[in-house]
Formats: C-alpha cells, structure tokens, sequence
C-alpha cells in the first residue's frame, strides 16, 4: 500500500490498535502490520512521531512501564481519543459505503 | 561491523542530527532504540543471524534524514510549548511581583509633586497590558496548537508557529520592560533608584524578559529542519 495513501490515515489506524488497551511502541506497529494483514509499509521510525503528536493533541497519553521485564512507553487512549476514534469510524463507515455504492457491484446497466 | 553496532550506529546517526531539550531528545532515542531491539529480535526469531536481523530492522524503521526531520520536529514542539508555558506564567507573575514589590516600597506613582505626561502614560499602560495581551497569546497559541496536531498539520509546521508566537510574544514583552526603563530613565532617572527592592525587581523583570528571549531564539533554531 502506497505510504501517502497510508499517511493520511494514520492517526485513525494507531488510535485504533489503542482501542483494546495500552501497548508499548513496536506492539502498535505489530498490530499495525497484522490487522492490514501486511499491506502497510510506512517506515516504522515515522510511527512514534505521530505517536507523540497525537499525545500533543490530547488523544492518546504515554508513560514509561515495565512490560516483559522491560522498561518500555506506553501508549493508551484519552476520552478525547476514543470520541476521536468513534468519529473517524463513522466517517468511515459513511465514505466506504458511498464508495462502493458506485464502484462496488460490477459494471452499470447500460441506459435505455 | 559487528551485527550489535548496527542499531546502535543508527541511533549515534539520529542523535547527531537532532537539536532540542535533551530530556525529550534522550527519551525519543530510548524508545527508538527499543523498538529497533524489538524489532531485530523478531527477525531473530524467523532465522536471521543476529547482524542481519538488526540491519532489516534499521531499514524498516527508515532513512535516517527522513526519521531525524521527523523527530526534530517533536523536539522543537515540545520546546515551543514549554516556552510558550513559561511565558504564560512567567511574565505575568513578574508583572504581578512587581507590582507588589512598588506599591509596599514606594506607594502610588501619583504620589510625586508633578503628573507625568502623557506619552509617559502611553508607555506605561503599554507596558501595564503587554504582560497580560502576552500570557492571553502564548495561551491562546497552545489551545490552537492543540487542536492543529489533530489535524494533518505537520510537527515541524507546528514547531514553527509556536516558534514565531514565541519570538513575537517575547519580543513585546521585552519592547515594553525596555520602553519603561527608557522612558522612567528619560523623565527621572531618580526613580529608578527609588527603592533598592524595587529597583531589584526591575532588574529581574528585564533579566527574565532576557531569558526568555533566548528561549524564543532556540525555539527557532530547534524548529528549523
């Protein structure tokens, strides 16, 4: 999948690997990778960039934790981050159905 | 090279072209760090030898330009906010000490034989509302900024407007405590030395004006990639 394409997404996707709770960096991007069953190739050193401005915005929050024996920051969703969250879901609910209103479903019918 | 210097080549590379607090700036190399061991060991884990699945790892995580662009413009946005936080607090808490500093030690400025003249006047009430039209800026900048970062506007776009509010901010503030120094200086020198903790605190105002000029200057500096 194209990076551009990918990086206009972003922030909804890591908001959503958030939904089912905290998780350390390279967790994110490991489930990142498995839900787009691989398809997405963003340069991972970008991800915690967007990380960090999206705790900047108020939508996630952060703290240094011991995970596996490991020091390591962890990320989780504000209440601002789930409304965020459940907003960009609607949109995309909206914008793929309208979509495939139009390209789903085959060739049109020809006009009489 | 041995396959343990890899990584930790990569994140030397990173660290040498970042500029910022080094709090922010040795937190943002941990992590990446972390996530690059993370990484190499999954590799490990599907059959790579060691050095290889460190040099996959470091390729996964990007060019080193493009990754630094990046975090420098966490770091001068993590800078600019705290500038733009000291300046929201700072100058009027200066003001206000002041103030207080003056009315205990000296009392009324009307109490002197002759009123002062009005362009006087102009550059004290300057001076009077630059403390607080700053602080509203510098708060007003970090609402918007917050909610610019939830949209597609870059860090480093952020960086530099908080840079530029930063400088502006500073810049009026410092205009001001120097215009009533000049100005009181000009008028009646006398009065400047009115009182010893009065003229005390003059000097810490200018010399926190100054401070923070400097902060602004390195918001700028850190903001520029």
């Amino acid at each position: 999948m194209k990076s551009d394409a990918l990086r206009g997404h972003l922030d909804a996707l890591l908001l959503a690997t958030l939904d089912g709770g905290q998780l350390h960096g390279y967790a994110i991007i490991e489930a990142l990778q498995r839900r787009s069953g691989g398809a997405l190739d963003l340069p991972t050193g970008t991800v915690y960039p967007a990380l960090r401005r999206l705790e900047t915005a108020g939508l996630v929050a952060s703290e240094w934790s011991t995970v596996g024996g490991r020091q390591r920051r962890t990320y989780r969703l504000t209440k601002a981050g789930q409304r965020a969250l459940d907003a960009e879901r609607t949109a995309w609910r909206e914008f793929t159905a309208a979509i495939e209103g139009v390209l789903g479903g085959g060739p049109w019918p020809a006009q009489a | 090279m041995a396959g343990a210097g890899v990584i930790d080549e990569y994140v030397t590379a990173l660290d040498r072209r970042l500029r910022g607090p080094d709090p922010v700036k040795d937190d943002l190399l941990a992590e990446a760090r972390d996530s690059l061991h993370d990484a190499a060991a999954a590799h490990r884990d599907r059959g790579l030898a060691e050095e290889d699945a460190q040099r996959r790892a470091v390729a996964e995580f990007g060019p080193v330009t493009t990754i630094a662009r990046e975090y420098q413009g966490l770091l001068g946005l993590a800078y600019g906010t705290r500038t733009l936080r000291s300046v929201m607090l700072v100058l009027p808490l200066a003001y206000v000490m002041w103030e207080l500093n003056r009315a205990f030690w000296i009392g009324a400025w009307d109490d002197f034989d002759a009123p002062p003249p009005d362009w006087y006047l102009t550059v004290a009430r300057f001076n009077d509302a630059s403390a607080w039209l700053v602080a509203g800026a510098a708060v007003l900048a970090l609402l918007v900024g917050r909610r610019l970062a939830r949209t597609r506007v870059s860090t480093v776009t952020l960086a530099r407007l908080a840079g530029v509010v930063a400088v502006v901010a500073v810049g009026v503030s410092l205009l001001g405590t120097v215009a009533i120094l000049a100005a009181t200086a000009y008028l009646d020198a006398a009065r400047l030395f009115l009182s010893l903790p009065v003229t005390a605190a003059s000097a810490v105002s200018l010399a926190v004006a100054l401070r923070l000029a400097v902060l602004a200057r390195r918001c700028v500096v850190f903001s520029s990639v």
